[in-house]
C-alpha cells in the first residue's frame, strides 16, 4: 500500500500526506531497477462541490472527493503511464509500465530522437496557498444565499423565462515524488459562481451567461456584487431579444476584455504550446524571435497571478511557476514548455505542465493569459475613427486549428459601430482569422489590462484558465 | 485487461452501499457504480509518443425522501456512510417534487453487441502494432502526410445499477477507438483533418477514418482565391461537419423540460411541422452495439425506440422520471412520464435527460455523394467546423469557421478555400429543402448520445463568408 491512512478524511490537514513516502521511494527505485531513466508518482485529491439552482430553487448539490494517481515512467526515451483510483495497485504496475515504455521506444525510427527531460531543481517542500475562507468549510446555505443574490438581480422581468445559477468550488491537493528525489506537496483552491438568463419574446429565445470566480475560497465570491452581476446579465438578455443578426464581412472590430482574453488564448496561446510546436502542429513553429504582431502587442502567461482562475503555485511536474512573456512588442519570445519540450528546444522549463486531475498526465497548458495594456485612454478613443465596424463583448467560447493558425471565437452580444458611435445591438457575432495575420492587425489597446471572466480550456483534458487584457481594436477582422 | 471478477467485486461493493442507504431510513434510493480499465496510445509528430493504461471507477448515490432528492459520489465504499449522510442532508434542503418517485422494476430487453470478449485479449503490444499499421497506411497513401495527433484507445467497463424498488442490473461493455489528425505541409501551406472511429467491438486495424483524414488533408491543399464577400448558398455538409452543429442544437431542443419551459425553439410546436416533411428523427435506445444504448436508462427505466420527429412533425419529447414529475408538479404540463431518456454523467453526477442513439432519416431516396453534388449545383462542401460549441441551442443560431471547405460549381468541386465563416439558423435550415446522403456514419455529440448522420445537403438559410 502506498496510501496513508488519511484517505477520504473530510478535513485532512493541508500538511498531511496521502502518499506513504517510504513505500513510494521503494517503488521509484524499483522502476529504475527495471530500467527506467525517470519515474514519478503524482497523486491528486480534489475536494469539490457543485450546486445548481433554477429560479431560486435548489436543483442539485453534489459534494465529492476524487482521488487519482498517475505513475509516469520514462524508459529508453519513451513514456509509459499508468493512472488509477486504486492506489494500492501502484507497486504492481511499476514493471509493466516500464515494459510498456520500452515497447514504445523500440518502435522509434532512427530519424526520431528519444524523449528527454530538461533538468530542473530537485525540491522537497510544501506550498499551500491558503484561502481566507476555506471552501471546505462553506455551508450549502451560504452558497445558496449568494446564488440567490445573483438570481434576484437577473430575474424580475416579464420576458425572462428562467434564471439558472451555478456554483463550483474545489480544494486541490497534489503530491509529487520523482526518482530524481523531488518530493513536493502543494494545495490551493478555486471558486466560481455563474448564471444564465434565458429570455423569450414572440417565439424568439435568447440566453446570456455570466461568471465570476478565481483562485481562492469563499472570499472570491463574496467580493463580487452579485446582484449587480445578475442585473447586467438580465439587461444583456433583454437587449439580445431586440438585436439584429450581425453583418458579415471584413471590418474593424473592437473587443471587450472578455473577448480580448479569448482571442489571445485561442489565436496565440494555443499555438505557443510547445508540445504542439514540437509535433509540427503549430503555425508558430520556427517563429521564435520573429515579429509576428504589431509592436503594441505584448502577451504574458502567468500562473503566479494570484486570484486568476488559472493560477497555481507549482506545475504538475514540480517546476516552480513564473510569468512567461510570449510576445514582447510583437516579437515571439517564448513558448509554453514542460520538461519534455524544454529538453526538445534546449531551454529551461517554464512551469507550463498541467494535468486535469490525478488520473491524467501533464500536458503543456496556459494559465492566466493576457495582452498587456496599450496607450489609448478608453473605448471611445478606439472607436472614434471607425466608420463602420463592430464592438463585441462577452464570450461564448472559441476554438483554434493550431497547425493552420486559424481560429474562431464568438461574442455574447455586440453593437454596430457607425461613424464612431455605437448604434444598433447585434447578436450571434463570431470572429475568425489567421493568427499570423490578425496579430499584426491589432492597432489599438486601452491602458487598463486586467483578467476578465474565468474560463475553461479543453485539449483532451479540461483545465481552468484566466484570460484578459485591455479593450482591443483590430483594424480588420472577419466577422460572421 | 479486465481483472477477473471485476463485475462481481463492483456488485459486492454496490450491495454494501445499498445496505447503508437502507439503514439511512430514506423513502427511496438508487445507485450507480462503474469500474473501467483501459489502454491508450498517443501519436504525435508521426510517431507513438506514449503508452498508458489504468483503471478508475466510483459510485454515485441518490436518495429520495418526500419527493426531495440528494446526491453524492465516492470512490471507495469505505466512505459510504459519509456519502449517504451528505446526500440525505442535501435532500433536506431540496424542494419537494410532488409525485417524484423512483421507477419500479419493469422488464427490460437485452441489447446485444455492447461487449466484445475479443477486446479483452488485446494487449498493449497489439495496440502498438495497430498504431504502426495506421502510421504506415498514412505514409503509403501520401508520403507528405503526417499523423500530428490522435491515438488508439481500448477500454472495458463493469457497470451496475440498483435501486430501492428492486431493480438490479449489471453488465460489461467494451470500446475501441481510433482518432487521427493528419497534416500535409507543402511549402509552409499546411492542411489537416481530424477523423475518428469508435465501436463497442474490435475495429479494423486501419479503420476508414484514416483514409478519410488523408483525403481531406489532400483535397484542401492549394486553396483557390475567391472574393471575400458573404453569400447565401446551399451547403453540403459531410456527416463529420454536420454532427457538431446538429448535436449542439437539436438534442437539447427535444428535452421535455426545455420544451415546457419555453427554452426550446420547438416549444409549443408539438404535433406541428418543425422540419422538412421528408425528415424524421429517431432516438434508438435499443440499438445493438450502440455506444449509448442499453437495456435501461440511468434511472433504471427500460430504454426504448422513440420517434421524436415524424415526417417533419414534432411527435414527442424526451423525459426522465424526475424532470417529468417536476414539470407536472409545477404545472407546466398536465401529464408527462419517463421515456427512458435519463442519461448519466458517470458516477459523479445524478441523471439528467438526453438522447441515446439519434438517427436523422428521410423518406426520399438517399443520394450518393456525386448525386448530392449534382443536386446542389453551385455551393460549398463543409467537412469540419470550428466553434460548434458556440452555437446557441436556445435559438438554433450559429456562426462558425471552417478551414475544410470546397467550392462547387455545376456539381463539380473546383477547389478548396483557405478559410470561411459559416452562419445561419440550423432549425430554419432543416425546415427548408434538405437532402440526405446514403452513407450514415456514427459521430460523437456535444450534448448526449451518438449521432447517426449521413452527409446532409441544406439548400437554404446558410451563409458562407470566405476569408
Amino acid at each position: 500500500m502506498v496510501m496513508a491512512a488519511k484517505q477520504g478524511g473530510e478535513h485532512m490537514p493541508s500538511t498531511g500526506r496521502y502518499l506513504d513516502q517510504e513505500k513510494v521511494r521503494k517503488a521509484l527505485d524499483a522502476a529504475q531497477e527495471f530500467g527506467a531513466q525517470y519515474a514519478e508518482v503524482r497523486v491528486m485529491a480534489i475536494t469539490e462541490s457543485t450546486v445548481a439552482m433554477r429560479d431560486g430553487v435548489l436543483e442539485r448539490a453534489i459534494p465529492g472527493q476524487d482521488l487519482g494517481l498517475t505513475l509516469r515512467i520514462l524508459a529508453d526515451g519513451a513514456w509509459g503511464v499508468h493512472s488509477t483510483t486504486d492506489l494500492a495497485s501502484l507497486p504492481d504496475q511499476i514493471e509493466s509500465t516500464t515494459r510498456l515504455a520500452k515497447a514504445v521506444a523500440k518502435r522509434r525510427s532512427a530519424k526520431d530522437s528519444p524523449i528527454g527531460l530538461a533538468d530542473v531543481p530537485v525540491i522537497q517542500d510544501e506550498q499551500h496557498w491558503r484561502s481566507v475562507l476555506d471552501v471546505r468549510h462553506t455551508e450549502l446555505d451560504t452558497k445558496m444565499e449568494l446564488m440567490n443574490d445573483l438570481y434576484r438581480g437577473a430575474s424580475g422581468h416579464d420576458e425572462v423565462v428562467s434564471v439558472r445559477t451555478g456554483w463550483s468550488d474545489e480544494h486541490l491537493h497534489t503530491e509529487l515524488m520523482t526518482s530524481e528525489g523531488m518530493d513536493r506537496v502543494w494545495s490551493f483552491q478555486r471558486s466560481l459562481i455563474h448564471g444564465m438568463v434565458t429570455a423569450r419574446r414572440d417565439g424568439e429565445v435568447v440566453s446570456y451567461r455570466t461568471r465570476h470566480g478565481g483562485q481562492g475560497g469563499l472570499e472570491v465570491i463574496q467580493a463580487c456584487d452579485l446582484v449587480n452581476l445578475g442585473e447586467e446579465a438580465q439587461r444583456a438578455a433583454i437587449r439580445l431579444l431586440a438585436a439584429e443578426r450581425a453583418p458579415s464581412g471584413k471590418m474593424p472590430l473592437i473587443a471587450d476584455r472578455d473577448l480580448t482574453g479569448v482571442y489571445i488564448h485561442e489565436a496565440l496561446g494555443h499555438p505557443c504550446e510547445a508540445d504542439l510546436v514540437a509535433a509540427g502542429d503549430s503555425c508558430l513553429d520556427g517563429k521564435l524571435g520573429h515579429q509576428i504582431g504589431n509592436e503594441i502587442v505584448t502577451v504574458v502567461d502567468d500562473p503566479t497571478m494570484m486570484g486568476g482562475y488559472g493560477a497555481y503555485p507549482v506545475d504538475d511536474e514540480g517546476v516552480n511557476t513564473r510569468e512567461k512573456v510570449l510576445i514582447k512588442n510583437g516579437v515571439l519570445t517564448e513558448y509554453l514548455n514542460h520538461r519534455e519540450t524544454a529538453h526538445h528546444f534546449d531551454v529551461d522549463p517554464n512551469g507550463g505542465a498541467r494535468a486535469q486531475d490525478g488520473l491524467h498526465h501533464p500536458l503543456v497548458r496556459m494559465s492566466n493569459t493576457m495582452i498587456q495594456g496599450g496607450h489609448h485612454a478608453d473605448m471611445d478613443e478606439l472607436m472614434e475613427d471607425i466608420e463602420y465596424g463592430v464592438y463585441a463583448c462577452g464570450t461564448r467560447g472559441g476554438q483554434v486549428d493550431t497547425g493552420r493558425g486559424s481560429f474562431q471565437f464568438a461574442a455574447q452580444e455586440a453593437w454596430l459601430i457607425e461613424n464612431g458611435e455605437l448604434t444598433r445591438p447585434l447578436k450571434d457575432v463570431s470572429v475568425s482569422g489567421l493568427t499570423l495575420q490578425i496579430l499584426k492587425n491589432v492597432d489599438g489597446l486601452t491602458r487598463d489590462a486586467m483578467l476578465a471572466s474565468p474560463g475553461f480550456c479543453g485539449k483532451g483534458q479540461t483545465v481552468p484558465v484566466g484570460d484578459g487584457g485591455p479593450v482591443m481594436r483590430i483594424r480588420e477582422a472577419l466577422v460572421g | 485487461m479486465l481483472p477477473d471478477g471485476a463485475e462481481d467485486r463492483l456488485l459486492a461493493n454496490a450491495k454494501l452501499l445499498a445496505d447503508v442507504c437502507r439503514a439511512s431510513g430514506v423513502d427511496q434510493w438508487d445507485l450507480v457504480g462503474f469500474q473501467s480499465y483501459g489502454h491508450e496510445l498517443d501519436i504525435e509528430a508521426g510517431k507513438i509518443t506514449m503508452a498508458g493504461g489504468g483503471g478508475e471507477g466510483g459510485f454515485g448515490v441518490r436518495v429520495v425522501d418526500g419527493g426531495r432528492f440528494g446526491f453524492a459520489h465516492l470512490v471507495d465504499v469505505s466512505g459510504a456512510e459519509r456519502a449517504v449522510q451528505q446526500a440525505v442532508a442535501i435532500a433536506k434542503k431540496s424542494p419537494s417534487v410532488n409525485g417524484f418517485e423512483l421507477p419500479s422494476n419493469q422488464a427490460a430487453v437485452d441489447v446485444p453487441g455492447r461487449f466484445d470478449r475479443h477486446l479483452l485479449d488485446v494487449h498493449p503490444e497489439d495496440m502498438l502494432e495497430q498504431a504502426d499499421a495506421i502510421l504506415s497506411e498514412v505514409a503509403s497513401l501520401d508520403s507528405r502526410a503526417v499523423v500530428t495527433g490522435g491515438g488508439v484507445g481500448l477500454s472495458a467497463t463493469a457497470a451496475c445499477f440498483m435501486n430501492s424498488e428492486g431493480i438490479l442490473a449489471s453488465g460489461m461493455t467494451t470500446s475501441h477507438g481510433v482518432g487521427v489528425q493528419v497534416s500535409i505541409d507543402v511549402d509552409g501551406e499546411l492542411t489537416s483533418s481530424y477523423q475518428g472511429a469508435s465501436s463497442r467491438t474490435k475495429l479494423e486495424t486501419v479503420p476508414d477514418c484514416v483514409g478519410r483524414a488523408v483525403h481531406w488533408a489532400q483535397i484542401t491543399q492549394q486553396p483557390i482565391e475567391v472574393p471575400s464577400e458573404p453569400v447565401d448558398t446551399p451547403v453540403l455538409m459531410t456527416s463529420e461537419g454536420f454532427a457538431p452543429l446538429f448535436s449542439m442544437v437539436v438534442p437539447p431542443a427535444m428535452t421535455g423540460e426545455k420544451m415546457v419551459r419555453h427554452e426550446s425553439f420547438w416549444s409549443e410546436k408539438l404535433g406541428q411541422p418543425v422540419m422538412n416533411e421528408t425528415l424524421s428523427i429517431l432516438d434508438d435506445g435499443l440499438l445493438p452495439g450502440g455506444m449509448s444504448s442499453g437495456s435501461r436508462d440511468a434511472e433504471g427505466v427500460p430504454r426504448r425506440r422513440t420517434t421524436l420527429v415524424e415526417h417533419g412533425r414534432l411527435a414527442t419529447m424526451l423525459w426522465s422520471t424526475r424532470d417529468a414529475a417536476q414539470q407536472v408538479a409545477e404545472g407546466r404540463v398536465d401529464a408527462a412520464a419517463s421515456t427512458g431518456s435519463a442519461v448519466g454523467g458517470g458516477h459523479q453526477s445524478p441523471p439528467s435527460t438526453g438522447c441515446t442513439e439519434l438517427f436523422l432519416t428521410s423518406t426520399q431516396t438517399a443520394a450518393s455523394w456525386d448525386g448530392l453534388l449534382e443536386r446542389m449545383g453551385h455551393g460549398f462542401v463543409v467537412n469540419s467546423v470550428m466553434g460548434a460549441h458556440t452555437a446557441n441551442p436556445s435559438s438554433g443560431d450559429f456562426s462558425v469557421t471552417t478551414s475544410s471547405i470546397l467550392k462547387v460549381e455545376d456539381g463539380e468541386v473546383v477547389g478548396a478555400l483557405k478559410q470561411a465563416g459559416l452562419s445561419g439558423n440550423l432549425a430554419k435550415a432543416m425546415n427548408g429543402d434538405v437532402h440526405l446522403g446514403d452513407h450514415v456514419r456514427r459521430q460523437g455529440s456535444y450534448s448526449s448520445g451518438s449521432m447517426h448522420l449521413p452527409d446532409v445537403l441544406l439548400t437554404g438559410g446558410l451563409r458562407v463568408n470566405p476569408a
